[in-house]
């Protein structure tokens, strides 16, 4: 048997080593744990300040706050891993001190412009895809305008109070204060009431399109299941359910409304348990990295960049290449000296020594 | 278990960039080449130099260890993914991290895309297009044995140096049968031409 019929990687665990001893910010899935608890814990005590020791929260609502402090517990608990990750944590510190503390070589403008173009308009996507960014601002705004309406909700920070002796009148209280009145059956009442159907309709028409790649495009038989297409699953699942209760209630007389409710409750809380585990966690990841790109631009401006110790060709920041030589040690990778050679001349240099000292003459 | 690599001999390599045409057409690849082909000393001399992704085994594809998201995915059969688009923030780690140069970035889209062995067709059981057009077998995709069987005295060597690093890798290239077991990785290329005195 030869070398090459041995599986050359055989089990590796995972594609990340552990972190060198002294490197981690908390040590291993304890830490995690730690976070994931006290994320849950601080979410619990919002709710009780918010809801008035529970005066305002509303009962039938309970599995969705369950769902939602177990959302808390995971996303910390993630968290807390995906930091102890070396290229993680020097990132996440480098991009949010540049956001806070920008200095002088970084435009004011530039936070917000960063901020708009990359996490609300997303035109890296559209960079990728005009109909794909089209489709996945439909999936973006869908959502996070469900989250907007119904997690203070579901918290009962916000609650509605019928205007004594009126019949479509209502108070709006957050945090148990009086706000404002709106009219049930007025224009804005009507959008108010129906913005999660609105949502629904955004969310299923970006996630259809997504669905329609994964399953007609060239090349999707890499498509996983519970990676690709479950998520969107979900997404679709919750967005009908939703719809069909208004649709039980308008139109059929609030005919199997409760079961539909139980339904669509379900989709909700299992999606949002899940959110920390798979490719929705994207949604936690990209904001928190949303400074790198300014770190990269503001320490270009000071420091500088660095030339290919080859070609002479300008490369990346001088910053950058300091922080990812720190990351590369940090991971026992021993070659570090080497990043300060551009890919191309990496290429043509490990060409000339296979002509010069392996197959002389090529 | 992965029986089969991609095995590189770039002294068949005659530079006709037919597998960076065939890379475009790969299905999961969506218009773009992610081969590179280098010519050594161009205007003197023809050697060209095709590179893939190795798919590092030992450490393990270190363009992955240094993403801040994880957008790298290795598989359990040691090939090494391009970035997934929703996660790659196309920050440039892996570019620079990789040892042998291989990914590259589109920074307007923020994303980074490498030689992931055309992993929809590879994983089928069909050749990576850029092994099913070369048309000198510089790069030939296969079992050890099926390369011995054509090349009797050829040698795959999959260890590469870097100065004080060596890597393993997922594919190889192949030497004659003299060759060391350890292949120069270039690492050391301009550690001497810093040493030469002006």
């Amino acid at each position: 048997m030869s070398r090459w019929d041995a599986d050359p990687v055989s089990d590796h665990p995972i594609n990340r080593p552990a972190p060198p001893p002294g490197t981690a910010l908390l040590s291993g899935n304890r830490g995690a744990l730690a976070g994931g608890v006290a994320s849950a814990l601080a979410l619990t005590v919002a709710i009780l300040l918010g809801s008035r020791n529970l005066d305002n929260f509303d009962v039938a609502l309970l599995g969705y706050a369950l769902g939602t402090i177990f959302l808390g517990f995971g996303i910390a608990y993630r968290s807390v891993l995906w930091v102890q990750s070396p290229a993680a944590r020097r990132y996440l510190i480098r991009g949010w001190r540049a956001l806070l503390r920008p200095g002088p070589n970084l435009p004011k403008s530039e936070i917000p412009r960063t901020v708009f173009s990359v996490l609300l308009l997303q035109r890296f996507i559209a960079e990728r895809s005009k109909p794909r960014w089209l489709a996945h601002q439909g999936l973006f705004w869908g959502v996070i305008s469900a989250t907007l309406i119904t997690f203070p909700l579901t918290f009962g920070f916000i609650h509605f109070r019928a205007v004594a002796g009126t019949e479509s009148l209502y108070w709006i209280y957050v945090n148990g204060i009086r706000t404002v009145k709106i009219d049930a059956l007025g224009i804005v009442g009507w959008l108010m009431f129906h913005g999660l159907n609105f949502s629904a309709v955004l969310v299923i028409a970006g996630a259809a399109w997504f669905l329609h790649r994964r399953w007609s495009e060239r090349g999707n038989n890499l498509t996983q299941f519970g990676r690709d297409l479950m998520p969107l699953i979900a997404l679709v699942a919750i967005s009908v359910t939703g719809l069909a209760l208004t649709v039980s209630s308008a139109l059929m007389g609030g005919f199997g409304y409760q079961p539909l409710a139980f339904v669509h409750m379900c989709t909700v809380v299992l999606t949002l348990v899940w959110i920390p585990f798979g490719k929705f966690f994207h949604t936690v990841q990209r904001p928190a990295m949303i400074g790198v790109h300014l770190h990269k631009q503001a320490t270009l401006a000071s420091e500088g960049a660095i030339n290919c110790r080859s070609c002479g060709a300008e490369m990346e920041g001088a910053v950058f290449v300091g922080d990812l030589q720190k990351t590369m040690s940090e991971l026992g990778l021993d070659y570090s000296g080497w990043i300060e050679t551009c890919p191309a001349c990496k290429r043509i240099a490990r060409g000339a020594r296979y002509r010069d000292q392996v197959k002389a003459g090529f | 278990m992965r029986k089969k690599a991609l095995f590189i001999d770039p002294g068949r390599c005659i530079g006709c960039q037919a597998c960076v045409a065939a890379c475009r057409e790969c299905d999961s690849h969506k218009g773009r080449s992610m081969i590179h082909l280098d010519y050594v000393d161009p205007g003197n001399s023809a050697a060209a130099m095709p590179t893939v992704c190795m798919h590092c085994s030992d450490p393990v594809a270190p363009c992955a260890q240094v993403c801040p998201v994880d957008a790298i995915p290795v598989g359990n059969d040691g090939v090494v993914g391009t970035a997934s688009p929703e996660l790659c923030i196309g920050c440039g780690n892996c570019v620079h991290a990789c040892p042998f140069g291989v990914p590259k970035l589109d920074v307007p889209e923020m994303l980074q895309y490498k030689c992931d062995l055309c992993y929809d067709r590879s994983s089928q059981g069909l050749l990576p297009m850029c092994a099913s057009v070369c048309p000198t077998d510089a790069l030939f995709y296969g079992t050890f044995d099926e390369l011995q069987a054509k090349r009797p005295s050829a040698k795959a060597v999959d260890v590469f140096d870097f100065g004080n690093q060596s890597v393993v890798t997922g594919n190889a290239l192949v030497a004659p049968a003299g060759a060391e077991d350890v292949i120069p990785g270039g690492y050391s290329v301009w550690n001497e031409f810093l040493e030469t005195p002006a």
